[in-house]
């Protein structure tokens, strides 16, 4: 029973169907006709110190990068301050309004990675001809990747330092250790210095405020988690880091000093990270940080087994849902790879840059620019030997809840005055019975 | 014939109803469920807790408006690839064209819904099984339906990395509210696989319905055949009666005329026998051509009708009786033997056979010249056999006379057939079909004629 219309009926029906169905095709997947490329910024420092002028870096390669790109807009949304720019990314990322190119906070990278918020590079990468991962530190470059795939690129990265009381140890008749030193001279400064200065029976000065168990086993060159989150906290290197801190705290004989006692002139040592020393170096505000003592930075120092430096990284990645990741990528690179915003970041920012040619051939004049006149302990290259050596926090889905039961088992441990080699292990087994309920999860 | 036409379609009519139920209420759900995730996720924008449900999720969601946009789209698409698909007009590639689209429509759907509502498939199964009858139907059905638990447990287990599950959109609400979504989500998919088994079952229905009215349409077709059977027998016997009503008022006729004017004209002779003995003489000659004549219409008459013991006696008895009579008139020797008597025998049969053996003895004695003759009766293999044969002289080449041909003609009414050979004499064979689905022609011959009593 064929309809009235004849055979041709049904074959305009079928083409005029089809017609339908390549257009909606077509709407879905038309890419816009503008090019605008949109980028995800925070207004001023990323590491939570004073920044004059919260753009003017990020201006100035938008300019380069325009320039050398005819016909493309970079945009970016203005005033969003670090504190909000996580719920910010989230939001734009719910609505479906990703920029291009955003900063990653280092807490939300696994998250994103998991739910397919963030492309993966490595093909961009290799099909960039003028591109080489090579260029960068690989501790940097590392805090951008997940399970051997890069998903983000290190843009700038910040040490850990360990700031010194020059007056006090002057008082002391200690002598300022030299940059390579050890976990030994810390620890003989430390007890040397822990004593009643006044007279009135109380211990009014220390050795130390804030070094962390955590510092004393990276600079071990032990890991708590490997990059994928497997457990290592029963490692021997970590038993002799916790040994090592155990002893470390005996010197403060008990007692618990406060920040204040730093700022006061009472503390010997404490770490800080690059950015507040570069931050604070300068003349202003140097009198203005700490103004009762003379004070300076050096690495953390060594353990014996190994040695690494903890290392904060920034990194930037392109968004999946990105329409133009060629155009994307060629900012991303514009950021993480091109000199000058990388030299950039060496001058002008309280952070350092992850492409290892900019440390490496940078100048005294330049050093004595950043750091004014008073020291010779970070020339260019002892800044590259502590990035060669930095280790970021790993990154892995679940990390902060491992993390904070490692530490919460390890104070236990410490509290009680001995670092047992089976306390170690149970607690390795319980942080490895928690990744794997994550990994069930 | 149209009367089932009419059901069948009244059927499918009904089916295509519930049908149009399982799409309106699927579109309802799905705009619904579409709506909820939308609604949710703005309002999750909208109050700036976006970072901490993303924390919850497996895979970055659509965007609320692109998200409501591609379930819309997909739905369209689906209802209107699933429309082409089931109208007759298209076959072939084209069909497959559009299936392949309802079946990309349908993922692409489940998919803008996060896997929060897959009673669309149930429509697409739907889809399939309609345009599929008997066993690959039943095949398919079951293939489905595999499919679909398949994808039910799978979309569980291997999408869970990248599926936002629906918990998460209602986390979002206070425990109560949640518990209201989460039953109304379930009972929704529950309420549409109800509606599914309901048209599965319309489906089966509809299939069982037809089958059943051909089986009606099936028996109604035999009784019509036994019908008009009993109407030819029917038809036959009043032709008969016609036949021999014609016959007696011929026999009447003839016999009658020709007896009256014997008797008309022996009485002239009585008068004139003595005055006149040559018009007498000439009278009586011409009463005899009136006899022979008479004679002749008689015997031609007589032909056609049922003899005399035939009606008063049973077949086997008139039979019988006959070649006794006949036997003894002539003083042959004849001997019937009933070897296997056949049961149900209609009128015209027993007509037929006892012609046969009246025919058969008449030329065994006036041709043949036999002493004996031997009659032989028996019904075998669905046949009834006569047998007749005599101890004369036979001949060589048989020349069909009139009595052979009669007798070819009379069994060929009844469907039967003759042979005739000489050998020891003259040997005849007739045989009859035997009706084996006698019966219930018979009864329904009864039962007409008790009609035509009643008439």
């Amino acid at each position: 029973m064929r309809a009235m219309g004849g055979p041709y009926q049904g074959a305009k029906l079928f083409f005029a169907f089809f017609g339908l169905f390549l257009l909606v095709l077509a709407l879905v997947s038309l890419p816009p006709r503008e090019r605008v490329l949109t980028v995800g910024v925070v207004a001023g420092s990323w590491w939570g110190v004073p920044e004059g002028e919260p753009y003017e870096r990020l201006d100035a390669a938008i300019a380069r990068f325009e320039a050398a790109h005819p016909g493309v807009k970079v945009r970016y949304t203005q005033g969003i301050r670090k504190g909000d720019y996580g719920e910010w990314l989230a939001e734009q990322l719910l609505a479906g309004q990703a920029p291009d190119v955003f900063l990653v906070p280092e807490e939300d990278f696994a998250r994103y990675v998991a739910i397919h918020a963030l492309t993966p590079l490595s093909p961009l990468a290799a099909a960039d001809q003028d591109f080489s991962l090579e260029a960068f530190y690989a501790s940097a470059l590392s805090a951008g990747e997940q399970e051997g795939t890069l998903y983000a690129l290190p843009i700038e990265c910040v040490p850990r330092l360990l700031f010194v009381n020059r007056t006090l140890l002057a008082r002391e008749g200690i002598e300022l250790p030299r940059e390579d030193w050890t976990w030994q001279d810390f620890y003989d400064i430390a007890r040397r210095v822990t004593r009643d200065t006044d007279g009135d029976g109380e211990v009014d000065q220390y050795g130390f405020y804030g070094y962390t168990w955590l510092d004393a086993a990276v600079t071990n060159g032990a890991e708590p988690f490997g990059p994928d989150g497997t457990a290592h906290l029963s490692d021997s290197s970590m038993e002799e880091a916790a040994r090592f801190y155990l002893r470390l705290q005996g010197t403060l004989l008990g007692h618990v000093p406060r920040a204040e006692d730093f700022d006061l002139g009472r503390v010997a040592f404490r770490p800080f990270d690059y950015a507040t020393y570069r931050t604070y170096q300068p003349y202003p505000w140097r009198i203005k940080r700490f103004s009762s003592f003379a004070w300076e930075a050096l690495p953390l120092p060594r353990g014996s087994a190994g040695y690494a430096s903890p290392l904060s990284v920034l990194c930037a990645g392109i968004a999946e849902t990105s329409e133009q990741k060629d155009l994307a990528f060629a900012f991303l690179k514009e950021l993480a790879y091109g000199e000058e915003t990388q030299r950039d970041i060496l001058m002008h920012a309280p952070a350092l840059p992850v492409r290892k040619s900019v440390l490496q051939e940078a100048t005294e004049e330049d050093m004595a620019a950043l750091f004014g006149e008073t020291t010779g302990y970070f020339p260019p290259e002892r800044l590259d030997t502590i990035l060669e050596a930095g280790r970021p926090e790993p990154r892995f889905a679940g990390y902060e809840e491992a993390m904070r039961l490692a530490d919460q088992g390890m104070r236990r441990l410490l509290e009680s005055g001995t670092v047992p080699r089976n306390g170690l292990l149970q607690l390795q087994k319980d942080v490895t019975l928690l990744r794997t309920r994550q990994g069930a999860r | 014939m149209r009367s089932v036409a009419v059901a069948r379609e009244a059927d499918a009519r009904s089916l295509f109803r519930m049908y149009q139920l399982l799409a309106l209420y699927n579109t309802i759900v799905v705009l619904l469920l579409g709506g909820f995730l939308a609604i949710t996720q703005q309002k999750i924008l909208a109050a700036g807790e976006a970072r901490a449900f993303l924390a919850h999720l497996p895979n970055l969601p659509m965007a609320p408006a692109a998200g409501f946009s591609a379930t819309v789209a997909a739905l369209l698409l689906l209802l209107g690839a699933g429309a082409l698909y089931r109208s007759d007009r298209f076959q072939g590639a084209a069909r497959h064209f559009y299936l392949a689209v309802e079946l990309l429509c349908c993922a692409l759907l489940i998919r803008s819904l996060d896997f929060s509502y897959d009673g669309v498939i149930l429509l697409l199964v739907a889809d399939i099984v309609h345009r599929f009858e008997g066993r690959r139907q039943r095949v398919l059905l079951a293939g489905a339906m595999l499919v679909l638990y398949a994808v039910s447990v799978y979309s569980l287990a291997a999408f869970q990395n990248l599926v936002v599950p629906f918990d998460a959109y209602a986390a979002y609400y206070a425990p109560n509210v949640r518990l209201l979504f989460t039953v109304l989500k379930n009972g929704a998919s529950a309420l549409n696989i109800v509606l599914f088994m309901l048209y599965v079952i319309m489906l089966v229905q509809k299939k069982h319905e037809e089958e059943e009215r051909l089986r009606a349409l099936g028996a109604e077709l035999a009784e019509a055949n036994v019908r008009l059977r009993a109407y030819a027998i029917e038809a036959e016997c009043m032709a008969e009666t016609r036949e021999r009503n014609r016959l007696a008022r011929e026999i009447h006729d003839t016999l009658g005329h020709a007896l009256t004017g014997i008797l008309a004209g022996i009485d002239a002779c009585l008068v004139t026998i003595d005055a006149a003995p040559d018009f007498a003489r000439q009278q009586l000659l011409k009463i005899r051509e009136t006899a022979a004549h008479g004679i002749k219409d008689v015997r031609r008459s007589v032909k056609k009708l049922r003899p005399d013991d035939l009606e008063r006696l049973p077949f086997r008895a008139a039979l019988a009786h006959m070649v006794e009579e006949y036997a003894e008139a002539t003083g042959m020797e004849a001997r019937l033997t009933i070897l296997h008597y056949p049961g149900n025998l209609r009128a015209e049969e027993e007509d037929v056979l006892y012609r046969v053996v009246q025919e058969g003895m008449t030329n065994a004695n006036r041709h043949g010249g036999a002493k004996h003759v031997s009659i032989t009766l028996s019904a075998e293999r669905g046949n009834i056999y006569l047998l007749l044969s005599d101890d004369g002289s036979g001949c060589d080449t048989v020349k069909a006379g009139f009595g052979l041909r009669h007798m070819e003609e009379r069994l060929k009414l009844v469907h039967g057939s003759l042979r005739y050979w000489s050998d020891r004499g003259f040997t005849l064979e007739a045989v009859i079909p035997e009706r084996s689905e006698g019966k219930p022609a018979e009864e329904l011959t009864e039962q007409v004629a008790g009609k035509e009593e009643k008439r």
